[in-house]
């Protein structure tokens, strides 16, 4: 039974990064439209490039 | 009507389309056409693989407006409010599309970058058709992107961004501390589970205090990040309890003011106390889990309530940019250019063509035409005007081209200083008291009470024991389902009632709905359809078709009705010899003639006494009089039709009652409500109109104006102080009595201002969805009052076997997720507005 006190901070840190993940996803409006994206998978050719990459501000 | 002729599909839409002799593609209207030959020089032919994926809502309208120059987007003002400046030099705008529906949609949108140079990106949110452009303004400008969209049928509007961002940002941080919330609820309870499972303090202190240490980590967070939001207002209700009416107020005394928040706050406040001791001092029971998914539930709960009001806020706003907000300026050189109608200035020139809405206050400086006043008046029946006088922005100009000088714009206006009332103006009605504040009031007091006697008591007869039941009392009363049986009844039924295209914007108005006493309808647009239609027919309707012949050449309101009634009613349409020579005499009728070999016909259609001065009918005018008194005192307007000199046929046009009104009126009737009506039109009409429809004469008023609305129901209310008063209307001269009911309700096609004061609006034609708010509206207050008493069952229970001593942390952990589980699926059970014709929907 000893692992647990080694296993369970380790469980804990993994449960924080989904939520980090979690945190992150929400801010950049992943959940904001849940529609259209699954729309644009049936799209199966080359979608425009993006000509700047840095355009990381929210959006909105 | 429709010919038996051989048709294939049509090459853009599929809908039946005339065949074609070569293996040209066949199109169905000009429209499709147009969008057809769009797509296809663009190189976009793969639009027609998409099209139809993933369909949802209308199916496109043709494409009307494309000629549109969309010049008013390039205006700097406009983009300095609306749009967004990047860091990268380009800027970023938010549309509204109409008639985006499928995968198509989608992909031919999103296109557009690859397509104008300049254009950065285009993203499409089908769900809520908006599509976000950001566009390197030096390279290409906004109006040539909305250009290209509505060559394809895809009108854009731009959208007020500011009031929407500020919901979206709210609820992604509510979103936020749902997510965390329920994360930490689910590995406290992992740990949890090893408690129930025996683990405790003696049998392994070490193992048992690392979990409970952990426990307490995560719940601190949670209470911290989580339930933050409890504490803070539950504090600002202690502090400030509600300040609401004179008369409310001393009605309910303050104690039941006390929000739902308290008694939450409590809860988590003493058992986070209770456990964190019994964690530090390793005496005692732990309630981590039960705190922290009480938490979650109710932030989610609060969070699916936000949604739902930001959703019914889109729709608000989607509908308003729908409506005209550009006018069309006369530059001194006389070339004509596309403005923000915000901008006008008094002294401009503006043109108003047929069927565009005055966009400003001024005086007619030239042309001559008739107006549709009844938005802003309550007026049903058109209304001629000339050159000098008075014009009203918000007014629909029907007839001809007008060219008008303003006089005052944008928020100076009749129509704007109305629409600034109601935006500014504070609700000045009754405070709703909601049930579930109420009770949530009185459970804190009757928990209070019962742990205090719990507490006396036990510490008599087992003082060690007495502190544990009082906290065991304190969790396991938790007002959990309390707290979310209306929240979670209202959000579901608001979806559904969305669904139906109606809007509520404030889920509150629901109670207020469910107890109405008075009900009060505009006429004109609400009661009626608001537009001219054929009442009635006397004489020979062959020569009625024959006005109709005439009529195709007219854009008078009454033509329009005509031709609308003959294509409906004729035996042959549209006819089979075009009139010929077709002459308008303004303001009396008009002339042509039908060349027939046969039966040539020379036709005359106008007032009896303009016919009657060119000389025609002399014979039977004694009758044609007594025909026109008869049309005048049922409320219509007689138009004559003469054929070679003698009137043959007489036509009553008026405003008909909308087809569903009856059946509303009486479903109202029997659920007790007093019904009247409300309006500016005169009230010869509105007297005819009420007793057609059996409504009491001393709720009905004709010929008032919006303040004498607004008056006549604070004197209902100075009369009657228990009266639930709701406003049903369309019109700007609606607007502000709809905020001083208790329940202003918008029918379909509204205007902007009655849009903006309505707390509930209704995009579906008809007065059916208004009975359908009323069904759906009784099934809500049933589910709410089942979840209510479902939770207080449960509490009770609870209540007395901790106050005996029962309640163990095992037993918490079982019940309390029961009566959360039986409050949401009775909320999602619930039969309020279901559809009650499946067929309407797609």
């Amino acid at each position: 039974m000893i692992v647990i006190f080694f296993i369970l901070p380790l469980a804990l840190l993994l449960a924080s990064l989904s939520v980090f993940g979690f945190l992150w996803a929400t801010r950049k409006g992943q959940y904001d439209d849940l529609d259209t994206p699954p729309l644009r998978l049936l799209i199966d050719e080359e979608y425009v490039e993006k000509p700047d990459k840095n355009k990381n501000s929210q959006i909105n | 009507m429709t010919k038996a002729v051989s048709t294939n599909p049509c090459a853009h839409c599929g809908l039946p389309a005339p065949r074609r002799a070569d293996d040209a593609p066949a199109f169905c209207c000009v429209g499709c056409q147009a969008v057809y030959h769009a797509i296809h020089e663009g190189g976009l032919q793969n639009f027609y693989e998409f099209r139809g994926l993933g369909a949802r809502g209308e199916a496109p309208r043709g494409v009307e407006r494309a000629a549109e120059s969309f010049a008013y987007l390039d205006d700097p003002a406009f983009l300095e409010s609306q749009s967004e400046a990047m860091p990268d030099g380009t800027r970023r705008v938010q549309l509204h599309l109409e008639g985006v529906h499928c995968a198509g949609c989608v992909w031919l949108t999103e296109k557009m970058p690859t397509v104008l140079d300049g254009v950065r990106d285009a993203r499409l949110s089908l769900a809520r058709a908006r599509l976000e452009v950001s566009w390197d303004p030096e390279r290409v400008t906004l109006s040539q992107a909305a250009r290209w969209l509505a060559r394809f049928g895809y009108m854009p509007h731009p959208l007020s961004a500011e009031r929407l961002n500020g919901a979206g940002q709210a609820e992604r941080a509510l979103l936020k501390r749902v997510g965390v919330s329920w994360a930490i609820s689910g590995n406290i309870m992992i740990m949890a589970v090893a408690g129930y499972g025996g683990l405790n303090m003696l049998s392994d202190p070490g193992l048992a205090g690392l979990m409970r240490g952990a426990s307490l980590l995560l719940a601190t967070i949670s209470m911290a990040y989580g339930g933050g939001v409890f504490f803070r207002r539950a504090w600002a209700s202690l502090r400030a309890p509600r300040v609401s009416g004179d008369e409310a107020s001393a009605r309910v005394s303050r104690w039941t003011h006390l929000s739902m928040d308290v008694p939450i706050a409590l809860g988590l406040g003493v058992g986070w106390l209770h456990s964190a001791y019994a964690t530090l001092t390793g005496v005692g029971d732990v309630w981590f889990d039960s705190l922290a998914v009480l938490i979650a539930a109710l932030l989610t709960a609060r969070w699916l309530q936000m949604r739902g009001q930001r959703f019914a806020a889109e729709a608000t706003e989607r509908l308003l940019s729908l409506l005209p907000s550009t006018a069309r300026r006369i530059n001194p050189d006389g070339r004509i250019e596309e403005i923000l109608a915000a901008t006008l200035k008094p002294g401009d020139r503006v043109e108003v063509r047929a069927g565009d809405v005055v966009p400003a206050d001024g005086i007619v400086e030239s042309g001559a035409s008739t107006l549709h006043r009844a938005i802003v008046t309550g007026e049903s029946r058109p209304e001629p005007i000339g050159p000098g006088e008075r014009i009203e922005a918000g007014v629909t100009n029907l007839g001809a081209i007008l060219a008008v000088r303003v006089e005052a714009a944008g928020d100076d206006t009749h129509v704007g200083r109305l629409m600034r009332w109601v935006e500014d103006g504070e609700r000045r009605r009754a405070p709703v008291v909601q049930l579930a504040d109420t009770l949530g009031g009185i459970f804190v007091l009757v928990v209070l009470a019962a742990a205090a006697i719990t507490g006396g008591v036990w510490a008599l007869i087992a003082p060690q024991a007495a502190i544990a039941h009082v906290v065991a009392l304190l969790v396991i009363s938790c007002p959990c389902a309390l707290g979310m049986a209306t929240p979670l009844a209202l959000t579901v039924a608001v979806g559904r009632a969305a669904r139906q295209g109606i809007f509520i914007k404030h889920d509150d108005v629901l109670q207020s709905l469910s107890r109405a006493t008075h009900i009060l309808f505009d006429k004109t647009g609400t009661l009626t359809e608001g537009r001219m239609t054929v009442a009635e027919c006397i004489g020979d309707s062959n020569a009625a078709f024959d006005a109709a012949a005439l009529e195709l050449h007219s854009t008078h309101p009454i033509g329009r009705a005509l031709v609308a009634w003959a294509h409906k009613n004729a035996p042959v349409w549209p006819p089979e010899q075009p009139a010929e020579s077709v002459e308008e005499h303004l303001g009396a009728g008009i002339t042509g003639q039908i060349p027939n070999p046969d039966a040539h016909r020379e036709v005359a259609v106008g007032r009896l006494d303009w016919l009657a001065g060119r000389g025609e009918g002399e014979q039977a005018l004694a009758y044609w009089r007594q025909v026109e008194a008869q049309f005048a005192r049922a409320g219509g307007s007689p138009v004559f039709v003469a054929i070679n000199g003698r009137i043959a046929c007489a036509l009553s046009m008026g405003d008909r009652i909308r087809p569903d009104t009856l059946a509303l009126l009486q479903q109202l009737r029997q659920n007790g409500l007093h019904i009247g009506v409300l309006s500016g039109d005169h009230p010869e009409l509105v007297a005819q109109c009420a007793a057609s429809l059996d409504v009491d004469t001393a709720l009905t008023r004709g010929g008032v104006s919006p303040e004498d609305k607004r008056d006549f129901i604070m004197t209902l209310r100075a009369h009657r102080p228990d009266a639930v008063i709701i406003m049903v209307g369309d019109g700007v001269n609606d607007a502000i009595a709809m905020q001083q009911a208790d329940v202003g309700i918008a029918v379909f096609d509204g205007a902007q201002a009655a849009l903006v004061a309505a707390d509930i609006f209704v995009t579906r034609e008809g007065l059916a969805p208004i009975g359908l708010l009323f069904d759906g509206t009784n099934h809500v207050m049933r589910t709410i009052h089942r979840n209510l008493a479902g939770s207080a069952v449960y509490n009770a229970l609870g209540i007395s076997a901790a106050a005996l001593g029962f309640v163990t942390p095992l037993v918490a952990a079982v019940a309390m997720p029961f009566s959360s589980l039986f409050v949401i699926a009775s909320s999602l059970m619930q039969r309020s507005f279901e559809p009650t014709e499946p067929g309407e929907r797609n």
